[in-house]
């Protein structure tokens, strides 16, 4: 896996890097290496470096997906990258990438944004304070994976400083130095680079995903419409060269074009042809699963979309990301309610949550009601909040549950009841569309009853026994099954330690030896008991 | 080769005037014309003169196939007066239809200030009247192109007022069975019920429906479902132990 050419560089580069790992170690002296740059040299070394270090490292990485290895160092060093600031990364460029090697592209672009004296000059002080370490340590076999890595980062921090000209620039041409270099290793296709390749892949994915983050924020439609292409082209690509998580990134970024733009058809349709790569990242995942339940709510698909939504909330991460459980737990209660569920009402004060869902918390109690009128108040209350959140044709929906809910409760209530008073306390316009109503509500099932039309009430028949008919048996068959499937896919996806049968079968033997004893043991007893018995 | 817009006023005028065939002559002719380059406004006003055409021909495959030529129109900008007319009569067609769905995916494509124009938000009040089951009150409808879509509606209302009243009621009085179906006399409902609901027991004052039947026969079981349910109980738990 390492290119044969570096053996003659890797030597030099070892002994920069035994200078600057002491270096590090002295911390009272010398600062220590800058984050970036530490994990920088970190992947170097995980994707098997220079050949005298880490020789058994090397046997591993033949057989380790490179792709997995970047995953796992990517979380690792997501800390330095959390705090880098621009001359950061501007350091770690000059330090790691080799100006004339295959990273000059994308050396050149982090460099070019500011002038090149005052980087100079900061290089300057930067190398004053770390001795050796400002020594260019030219990355060899991590190169392309890092100079992507810092453009990504580069991308990132211009977004946060709303400087989103400078990021789209940015982010096009990091896709467009990966996609080189993806061509390059897919021309040379039979040297020893060409398996590394893969490795760009999670960058890629990202450099898409800030991509798209950018262009929502500039709002050009035009721009919009030209990407939209551009991203489905490229998710065919990903498709192609098995490159899954640029295609689940893609695809989610696709289907939020389409959710902004509340192209709810063709979303659907996007949904409906393409699959979601199931070996994706979680994050990912969870992203997918929140913008299939959106679509499905907005086309009354209300089952499926509150089972995809429960399931986003529980996969989503707990200790980050409030915004988007947030927002995941806003629309489940929406189609909770769209289905005649009343949500719990702990839901509503789950820690955080609580300012945020309090609208929601009033709708619900008004559905709950069952007056039409008091939930017609609320929602126009709520109304330009419910607008923002996007919520508000969901909640338009909500009337006839509003008068489902309503009439179950007077049904339960009253075994007799004049249809002027179910429609005062229903909040309907008239006694006789209250009569339409209460047709409508016994055809849907909601109640059993029959209507009087010359006196002029409703009649409720008696309860029926819910377990002698074959309900119960249909909802413990539905849960049973869940379980079921939930112990089939835990079962499946559980991975075990490569030694660990080795532990097992010491430990079966051990007891074996000692059970055979107590076998001799048993039988003497059960003897026993049976004389006792007799 | 007369310009487009004056062939634009031509179409304009037969419509106007109600005078279908020469409006579809002029259509066809406009539409030639504009394939060899006409501004989009121009193709979104002469694609809505063809939607009205069509609404007065009650032709409704013409109808789909002009909305769909106007949905990218509308989608890339263009935006004409008879813009909120042409939608409110989109969303009636996808309401008599019961394509609900795409109904819904429409009401998310309009603005807020669109959907408060009367002529939209009448098919959305409607929907949701339909939906809560409210068929007396209808109100007056904005244009009299909604007309054609008022009365297929109506056929479906009485439909699933007809179904409810079965199950709901017992028994009810002819003149009061006519109300509530909103047909304009007994005649109408005898006719109706000869039609289409031959099981409603008529008498010559009243209509008694027939009780929904409510054997629990043998049959009712559904045991092979059951058996099968039981046997893939069995074999996971097999598996686990």
């Amino acid at each position: 896996m390492v290119q044969d050419a570096d053996m003659t560089d890797a030597t030099a580069v070892t002994a920069q890097k035994d200078d600057s790992i002491p270096s590090a170690d002295i911390k009272s002296e010398t600062p220590s290496l800058p984050p970036l740059q530490a994990s920088a040299l970190r992947l170097e070394r995980l994707l098997g470096g220079p050949k005298g270090a880490s020789a058994s490292s090397n046997a591993e990485s033949n057989y380790t997906n490179p792709v997995k290895v970047i995953r796992r160092w990517l979380s690792t060093s997501s800390g330095a990258a959390a705090d880098a600031t621009a001359q950061d990364i501007q350091a770690a460029a000059m330090v790691l990438l080799d100006p004339n090697g295959v990273c000059a592209n994308g050396r050149a672009c982090l460099l070019g944004n500011n002038n090149v004296s005052t980087m100079v000059d900061t290089n300057m002080e930067v190398e004053a304070a770390t001795g050796s370490s400002s020594a260019p340590a030219y990355l060899h076999v991590a190169a392309r994976e890092v100079e992507s890595w810092l453009i990504s980062l580069a991308v990132r921090l211009l977004w946060k400083e709303k400087n989103y000209t400078q990021a789209f620039e940015m982010c096009q041409r990091g896709i467009a130095i990966i996609m080189a270099h993806l061509e390059d290793a897919s021309n040379k296709i039979t040297s020893v680079s060409a398996p590394l390749a893969s490795s760009l892949f999670p960058f890629l994915a990202r450099l898409y995903r800030l991509r798209a983050l950018t262009t929502e924020a500039i709002k050009d439609p035009a721009l919009n419409a030209n990407l939209r292409v551009e991203m489905a082209r490229a998710h065919n690509m990903a498709s192609l060269r098995r490159d899954v998580d640029t295609q689940a990134t893609l695809l989610n970024c696709m289907l939020r074009d389409l959710m902004e733009d509340s192209q709810v058809e063709q979303a659907q349709k996007l949904l409906s042809n393409a699959t979601f790569p199931e070996v994706a990242s979680n994050n990912q995942l969870c992203r997918y699963l929140y913008y299939s339940g959106r679509i499905q709510a907005l086309r009354l698909e209300y089952t499926l979309s509150f089972s995809n939504l429960s399931q986003c909330l529980r996969k989503a991460p707990s200790n980050t990301g409030m915004g988007f459980r947030i927002a995941a737990q806003r629309l489940l209660i929406v189609v909770q309610l769209l289905m005649g569920e009343i949500p719990e009402r702990h839901v509503f004060f789950t820690k955080g949550m609580k300012a945020e869902l309090f609208p929601y918390l009033s709708i619900t109690q008004a559905v709950r009601q069952g007056d039409l009128a008091v939930f017609h108040k609320v929602v126009t209350e709520q109304a330009d909040r419910l607008r923002m959140d996007g919520t508000y044709t969901l909640i338009s929906r909500l009337a006839h549950q509003v008068v489902k809910a309503g009439l179950r409760n007077l049904h339960v209530s009253y075994s007799r009841l004049s249809l002027q008073e179910v429609a005062d306390r229903l909040g309907l316009p008239s006694k006789s569309s209250a009569e339409y109503v209460v047709a409508k509500a016994v055809r849907d099932g909601v109640l059993d009853a029959t209507i009087h039309h010359e006196e002029g009430y409703m009649q409720s028949h008696d309860l029926v026994d819910v377990y002698a008919t074959k309900e119960p048996t249909e909802a413990f068959h539905r849960r049973i099954a869940y379980c079921l499937t939930t112990h089939n896919d835990a079962v499946r996806g559980m991975r075990y330690p490569p030694d660990a049968y080795k532990k097992q079968l010491e430990a079966s033997r051990n007891r074996r030896k000692r059970d055979d004893k107590s076998d001799e043991e048993k039988a003497q007893e059960i003897e026993e008991e049976l004389d006792e018995d007799y | 080769m007369s310009s487009i817009s004056s062939l634009l006023q031509q179409l304009e005028s037969f419509v106007k005037a109600g005078n279908i065939d020469q409006s579809k002559q002029s259509l066809n002719n406009l539409k030639v014309a504009l394939l060899h380059g006409g501004t989009s406004d121009e193709s979104a006003y002469a694609l809505e003169l063809g939607v009205l055409i069509s609404v007065m021909e009650g032709d409704l495959q013409a109808f789909a196939r002009n909305m769909a030529q106007l949905q990218p129109l509308y989608k890339s900008g263009v935006s004409t007066p008879r813009k909120a007319l042409v939608t409110g009569l989109n969303l009636m067609h996808l309401l008599v239809d019961n394509r609900l769905a795409e109904f819904h995916a429409q009401l998310e494509l309009l603005t807020d200030l669109e959907a408060s124009d009367p002529l939209t938000s009448f098919p959305i009040a409607l929907e949701r009247k339909l939906m809560v089951g409210i068929y007396d009150e209808v109100g007056q409808i904005p244009d009299p192109s909604y007309q054609l879509f008022m009365d297929h509606l109506l056929q479906t209302v009485r439909d699933s007022i007809a179904d409810c009243l079965e199950v709901a009621y017992q028994e009810l009085p002819l003149g009061d069975a006519a109300n509530l179906l909103k047909f304009g006399s007994k005649q109408e409902l005898l006719d109706y019920v000869a039609a289409e609901r031959e099981d409603w027991i008529m008498e010559p004052d009243k209509i008694t429906f027939a009780p929904p039947p409510a054997a629990h026969a043998a049959s009712d079981i559904p045991s092979m479902e059951w058996i099968h349910q039981s046997l893939t109980y069995a074999t996971e738990m097999e598996r686990i132990i």
